[in-house]
């Protein structure tokens, strides 16, 4: 398959892990989406070769969000479920429509995109550091997503365990 | 090689979503991951347009103009700090409107 075949996958996966985050009832699948959308945006930015972005995006926004969203979900797990109110998804959707429109408009319309700012010394520094200290920001990566995952779990096996002395 | 436009579509529809998150949610939670899911689009924006491609004999080259490297950076770094400040404060109301919904927490005195 062409890298546009991929790239397309990659972005709708992205797209719809989004909106399954924005949509679930559940808080918890909502979060486990928003991991899906940061992982989806992270191999976007690795295959446009912005690999110290990818990098920090997957470690500040995968990693430590989440991992605050994973605590604030548990800390407010018993309240009662958003109800549908139907004049407030209307407007909001019309006025996201109107605003997508437009934007998408005017970027397909423009044609060439010009591009802001100047070749700079400063390209080569990020390169650099990405260059001489990868592995230290791959093991700073994962040990973050598994401290993360870690803290998760015991906020949960915690409340488990609250409730559980509490029925008791 | 990814095309600008791809990157910016994508990032314009990412900004809806979390535009409708804003415009159409009740809950807080889910209105602080539309404020995070319209961050990472700005973040996209940002590397779309400061990407400059070269195309030589050896191949095609990517060039970052400074734009581009450093204000994703401050945007992520200033985007985490907000979300820890939203989530703390949703933690500090939830202790007393029992409730992480908008609705409910418009009431100041209780």
């Amino acid at each position: 398959m062409s890298l546009i075949v991929w790239i397309s996958i990659v972005m709708g996966l992205a797209i719809l892990a989004a909106i399954f985050a924005i949509e679930s009832k559940n808080l918890m699948i909502a979060v486990i989406s928003l991991i899906v959308m940061n992982f989806a945006i992270w191999i976007i930015l690795l295959m446009f070769e912005a690999t110290l972005l990818a990098w920090i995006q997957l470690i500040v926004y995968g990693g430590g969000l989440t991992a605050l969203f994973v605590v604030v979900v548990s800390l407010t797990e018993n309240q009662k479920d958003e109800t549908f109110d139907l004049t407030r998804t209307t407007i909001a959707l019309a006025v996201v429509a109107i605003i997508v429109s437009l934007l998408i408009w005017v970027v397909a319309s423009h044609g060439d995109i010009t591009i802001v700012g100047d070749r700079d010394p400063l390209t080569k520094f990020p390169a650099s550091i990405w260059e001489n200290r990868v592995t230290d920001i791959i093991l700073q990566a994962v040990l973050f997503l598994a401290t993360s995952i870690a803290i998760g779990v015991l906020f949960l096996q915690h409340k488990k365990k609250h409730k559980e002395v509490t029925k008791s | 090689m990814i095309d600008q436009i791809v990157l910016l579509i994508l990032a314009i529809v990412l900004f809806g979503v979390g535009l409708y998150a804003l415009l159409g949610k009740r809950n807080v939670i889910k209105i602080l991951m539309g404020i995070e899911i319209m961050t990472i689009a700005a973040n996209l924006v940002f590397i779309a347009l400061g990407t400059e491609f070269e195309t030589t004999g050896d191949g095609t080259f990517i060039w970052f103009t400074e734009f581009a490297l450093v204000f994703p950076l401050i945007s992520l770094a200033v985007g985490a700090a907000v979300m820890a400040l939203g989530l703390a404060l949703v933690i500090n109301n939830y202790r007393h409107a029992k409730s992480v919904d908008t609705d409910e927490m418009a009431t100041l005195k209780r």
